[in-house]
């Protein structure tokens, strides 16, 4: 007879559908958010101003372009280091034309989407074709792209944008309508990854390659082809992101991006979204929200009188937080983590 | 990382045939001969030439100290942030604590060891991927060594301390004999101790490992401290060459260092690799970059350079690593998809 051992412990449905939300990083983050947000305005009014929440949110944009980009990758189990130097290209040539050449907007826009794509197309090809580890080849691109930013500008700085360029970065659609461009650029490419990640057979190969590249070539999946687009779109998203930053801030030089280590903002930004680093499984919204709350605890820390250099360190015990969790969760389910 | 039993015996071979070595040799023999011969002023004499490595032998410290970390198949990218921390650590003992510099380099190297520890307890313990790890903890030091340079970071070392960066003993830089040392004690770790042994072992394959009762994780603890000291040493001849320090001093080191160890034949996943190839490569990067600049281009040319170099090598090494790996990649190439997997991602 079987020994009598008591059944496992079940928890209802409306517990586990609780206790879901309460994991759910959209939620954590949001709530984060909020939450600073209140307790900054409590302190200091100014805060909660208009003024401010906007500039919170445009802040956050260049960043969470690069970060959702990188979401892709790292979903396919790699990394793109060379984000960093791409938006710097993008920054700068798009911002010397305007400013030498008085290219036009849309110009700039297929320019810059054309410049992320075929950098994107570099990597891809060497991660996929030759089989050469996503962090060294990116690694290489990094120092490559990084010298061709040099090559172009010559030491050249772009010191202003056309009035074209600035109302791109700051301004808003129509005075009915007051949210700045950027912000709307960001949702509409947000929404875009999402369904495609969701929603397209696209996405899904994607995640299956980051589950398990052997398995979704048995299935079918091509995977080369599949790893490959996920760098251009990084690649792609990532020049954007340069156009962006340039057209927001009037000003690029030839350390924009790698002297900010957008690399490695990018990278914390999906981790503190809750995208897996292992592959497989990732957060658009999270993504996009993370690069949110990053800009929301940045501002909160100056309006706070809390000197900056601590918001590294803050950002790095965020990451600890985010990841550490997540891995005790998963250990605590399944027993040891191999 | 899966490995194929066709990846097996090859292993085996290499330590015999060091290909990846010798390749690197003669490259970095026939780069010294080009540059000699082409770029005036680049060899002034046999002690002008050693006096060149001064200039990125601080890269090589750290890459050394990286070597035994990717050999376990980790990674660390607070290397830099070490480096910095440590130096300014050293400046404050210095500076505002009146610390002899013969106690305050100690005391700055085991706090590079204890950084390195840290790193290695969180990895595993929480058992997350160590690029994770090390990039939040690379952000946490930063924050720190920014707080504890202040707005006026010390410098002005005595002459003596600064010799370590810029003197020579008898026509040899300090800082290349150091390096030699420390690469030989390294490379006998790796090769000659059981812990070196286990180092391979765990990057090879962890779990076979664990079954043969060795420590994976007391071996992953001491990787990440032999590369926080390494990464300190590294920041403190960084300081004595400079006489001086910034809190992001140690910046420009990791990619450049971790491009030295990938191009010196390390395997990024575990498990493959001497530390007489990241010497070779230490040392043709580095003499390529002096090289490149004495004869007038510019850093970022330099930098960029050296990606393309590291491109070419791997991918190199990719299509000639296994014999007939570039027909059979061909093959697959152009034969029908469905009738045979690629071969990488078969179990």
């Amino acid at each position: 007879m079987l020994p009598l051992s008591r059944p496992p412990h079940r928890p209802n449905a409306a517990w586990r559908t609780w206790r879901g939300l309460l994991e759910s990083r959209e939620l954590i983050l949001i709530a984060a958010t909020v939450l600073v947000t209140l307790l900054a305005g409590l302190i200091n009014r100014d805060f909660l101003a208009g003024s401010n929440l906007r500039f919170m949110l445009l802040n956050s944009v260049v960043l969470g372009l690069v970060a959702l980009g990188q979401t892709l990758v790292i979903i396919t189990k790699g990394i793109d280091l060379s984000v960093a130097p791409v938006l710097g290209l993008g920054a700068v040539v798009s911002g010397l034309l305007a400013t030498r050449d008085g290219l036009p907007l849309w110009g700039a826009v297929l320019l810059v989407l054309a410049i992320g794509a075929v950098l994107g197309l570099i990597n891809g090809a060497l991660v996929s074709s030759i089989s050469i580890p996503p962090i060294i080849v990116t690694l290489g691109t990094y120092s490559l792209y990084g010298g061709l930013i040099f090559l172009y500008s010559n030491g050249d700085q772009v010191n202003s944008v056309p009035d074209s360029y600035a109302q791109f970065g700051n301004g808003v659609l129509a005075s009915w309508f007051p949210v700045p461009i950027p912000i709307l650029v960001l949702l509409v490419i947000m929404l875009a990854v999402w369904f495609l990640l969701g929603h397209l057979p696209f996405g899904r190969n994607i995640l299956a390659v980051g589950n398990n590249p052997a398995a979704a070539h048995h299935a079918g999946v091509p995977v080369k082809y599949t790893l490959t687009s996920a760098y251009v779109i990084a690649g792609t998203l990532a020049a954007l992101a340069g156009l962006v930053y340039v057209c927001y801030t009037g000003s690029a030089t030839a350390t924009t991006g790698t002297g900010d280590h957008f690399e490695l903002q990018s990278i914390a930004t999906v981790l503190i979204g809750g995208t897996a680093v292992a592959g497989g499984r990732g957060s658009v919204f999270g993504t996009v929200l993370g690069s949110t709350f990053l800009s929301v605890i940045l501002t909160a820390l100056v309006f706070l009188h809390v000197p900056a250099i601590w918001y590294s360190a803050g950002e790095g015990l965020m990451i600890l937080l985010a990841v550490t969790s997540s891995s005790l969760r998963r250990s605590s389910s399944t027993g040891r983590a191999a | 990382m899966t490995r194929t039993l066709q990846e097996a015996p090859a292993a085996a071979r290499r330590p015999r045939i060091g290909g990846w070595e010798l390749a690197l040799g003669v490259l970095l023999l026939v780069q010294l001969l080009v540059f000699s011969l082409a770029v005036p002023g680049f060899f002034d004499g046999v002690s002008g030439l050693l006096n060149v490595t001064t200039n990125f032998l601080p890269f090589g410290l750290v890459a050394l100290g990286l070597v035994p970390v990717i050999l376990t198949g980790g990674i660390d990218l607070s290397v830099g942030a070490v480096a910095g921390f440590s130096a300014v650590l050293m400046a404050v003992l210095w500076k505002h604590f009146g610390l002899n510099l013969g106690v305050a380099v100690p005391l700055a190297l085991l706090a590079g060891g204890l950084l390195g520890a840290l790193n290695g307890l969180l990895i595993t313990r929480t058992r997350t991927e160590p690029l994770i790890i090390t990039l939040a903890t690379s952000f946490v030091f930063n924050s720190v060594t920014t707080a504890l340079a202040g707005a006026e970071p010390p410098s002005g070392f005595p002459d003596s301390f600064n010799a370590l960066g810029t003197g020579a003993l008898g026509g040899v830089p300090y800082q290349l004999i150091l390096f030699a040392a420390l690469a030989i004690v390294i490379s006998l770790l790796i090769t000659r101790t059981r812990f070196g042994r286990s180092v391979v072992m765990v990057g090879y394959n962890r779990d076979a490992t664990r079954y043969s009762g060795i420590n994976v994780d007391r071996t992953v603890l001491g990787v990440y401290v032999i590369s926080g000291v390494m990464a300190a040493l590294a920041g403190v001849v960084l300081a004595a060459y400079y006489s001086a320090v910034r809190s992001d001093m140690g910046d420009i080191l990791l990619l450049t260092a971790l491009t030295m160890v990938v191009l010196g034949g390390i395997n990024i996943f575990g498990g493959e690799g001497s530390v007489l190839g990241a010497v070779l490569a230490v040392l043709l990067l580095g003499f390529l970059r002096q090289g490149l600049l004495i004869a007038g281009f510019s850093d970022m040319v330099t930098t960029m350079v050296t990606g393309a170099i590291l491109l070419v090598a791997i991918t190199a090494k990719n299509l000639l690593s296994t014999p007939g790996a570039f027909t059979r990649r061909m093959k697959e190439r152009f034969s029908r998809p469905s009738t045979a997997p690629p071969e990488q991602l078969t179990k």
